[in-house]
């Protein structure tokens, strides 16, 4: 027999190693991926149903019907979870928006209202869970996975882009800020949701007071 | 958001003689007052349970339920004092300005400053805000309007002065003017923004804000 260390022998065992862990790996990413999936929407459920502050990993793990050491090795807290449930749910919205934008019709302020009510509609079926969303976004978590409400470039862009284009048409006067217009626009959009959090207000009662909001805004964009 | 609460009753304490008793039970609140708000500053409203707060206290849980119903009387508590700190220099900042972005920005100005001295605990009371049972919430919006009539106050004074028109909806631009002026306490915590770096940025948003409603 010859010794392991010498030439082909050593590169068949390499090989077939290689190999071998590239199975392990791809079974071990699927199953990952599996795992991810359910903590998101057990997450997901139990974040609206029963808080986030009130939801315990445990309580996510149970439900999801997976270990507790399973959803920490694919989530380093649960604020990464809250914040991957999140963006999840917002990738579904977004990729709508991609389909509507193109049919807003009206004036600049008219779109801008559209498409905060369309929000509206969509965060107030789950809205404990956006609730949790903007509570967590004024105590930062050190996760890198973590991305808080207000972070997210896919609003700011998508608001920006309207209020571009009503430059372009002519309703919205040219030298005006448009980043600080969003970040305006953003801060009463998010506040809204106090209604909700208070006194359980309906989408449509908080897209009222955004239309007021964005209408009282939009008179000092006309221009002059 | 509920820093603002005028405590009035135990202001009515204070010209009766305290027996030894009242005094030593004052004693005590005082003593877990300061204890909670060193725990929540570094926990957070969550993270801080009663029997941390007893034990930093040096107590039992039992005394502090004896001075304080639950967790969320005792957060406003210390809120409302903070409150009670700063409101008369917010009047008085907001009287100082001769326009109305000056008013509005002197006295948000004073909260800035005050906030980020202690900055955890303002992110507290902010992530609780959002959350918080029906009782508390309807305890902090009773507080709250003292803030706005401050704030209402000042765009009154605008009309009049003939800076704004005559038929500014103000507490719509109170409303907008406070969303602003709080969702930027996230520049502090995520961007380390300074009091100056949160005035500037404001009276940018502000002139934004008011573009519409000039005269």
């Amino acid at each position: 027999m010859r010794p392991l260390g010498s030439g082909v022998r050593f590169d068949v065992l390499k090989s077939a190693l290689r190999v071998r862990r590239g199975n392990c790996v791809g079974v071990r990413d699927e199953q990952k991926q599996a795992t991810r999936e359910r903590v998101l929407v057990a997450a997901r459920d139990l974040f609206n149903e029963t808080g986030y502050e009130e939801t315990t990993i445990r309580a996510i793990a149970e439900r999801a019907g997976v270990s507790v050491g399973s959803v920490f090795t694919t989530f380093a807290s649960k604020a990464e979870v809250l914040s991957h449930v999140m963006e999840r749910r917002l990738g579904d919205l977004y990729a709508e928006f991609d389909r509507v934008l193109p049919f807003l019709r009206g004036s600049t302020g008219d779109r801008l209202c559209s498409i905060f009510a369309i929000h509206y509609e969509f965060e107030t079926r789950r809205v404990r869970l956006f609730l949790a969303h903007i509570a967590a976004s004024y105590s930062p978590s050190n996760d890198p996975g973590v991305k808080p409400y207000g972070r997210n470039e896919r609003l700011s862009d998508m608001l920006e882009q309207v209020l571009q284009e009503g430059v372009a048409r002519g309703d919205v006067r040219g030298d005006l800020d448009l980043a600080l217009t969003v970040e305006v626009l953003k801060a009463c959009y998010a506040s809204n949701y106090r209604m909700a959090a208070a006194r359980g207000a309906s989408a449509e009662e908080m897209s009222a007071a955004m239309d007021k909001q964005v209408a009282l805004i939009a008179a000092g964009w006309a221009p002059r | 958001m509920s820093f603002v609460s005028v405590n009035i009753e135990s202001g009515s304490e204070t010209p009766v003689k305290l027996t030894r008793r009242a005094l030593a039970k004052q004693r005590t609140r005082e003593r877990v007052l300061s204890a909670a708000r060193r725990l929540f500053s570094e926990r957070g409203y969550e993270g801080a349970t009663i029997r941390d707060i007893a034990q930093a206290a040096g107590m039992s849980t039992g005394a502090v339920f004896a001075s304080f119903s639950d967790k969320s009387e005792l957060f406003d508590e210390i809120l409302t004092a903070d409150y009670e700190v700063i409101y008369a220099q917010m009047k008085q900042a907001a009287r100082e300005g001769e326009t109305v972005a000056d008013a509005l920005l002197g006295l948000f100005g004073v909260a800035y400053s005050f906030h980020l001295e202690q900055l955890p605990l303002l992110q507290a009371s902010i992530a609780v805000s959002w959350t918080r049972s029906d009782a508390a919430e309807k305890r902090a919006r009773t507080d709250i309007k003292h803030l706005f009539a401050l704030i209402t106050d000042a765009l009154e004074r605008g009309v009049q002065a003939g800076e704004l028109k005559a038929d500014v909806d103000a507490k719509l631009v109170a409303e907008i003017a406070w969303d602003v002026y709080v969702a930027n306490y996230r520049r502090a915590v995520y961007d380390g923004w300074t009091v100056e770096n949160l005035v500037a940025h404001l009276r940018e948003q502000l002139k934004l804000i008011l573009a519409g409603v000039r005269a």
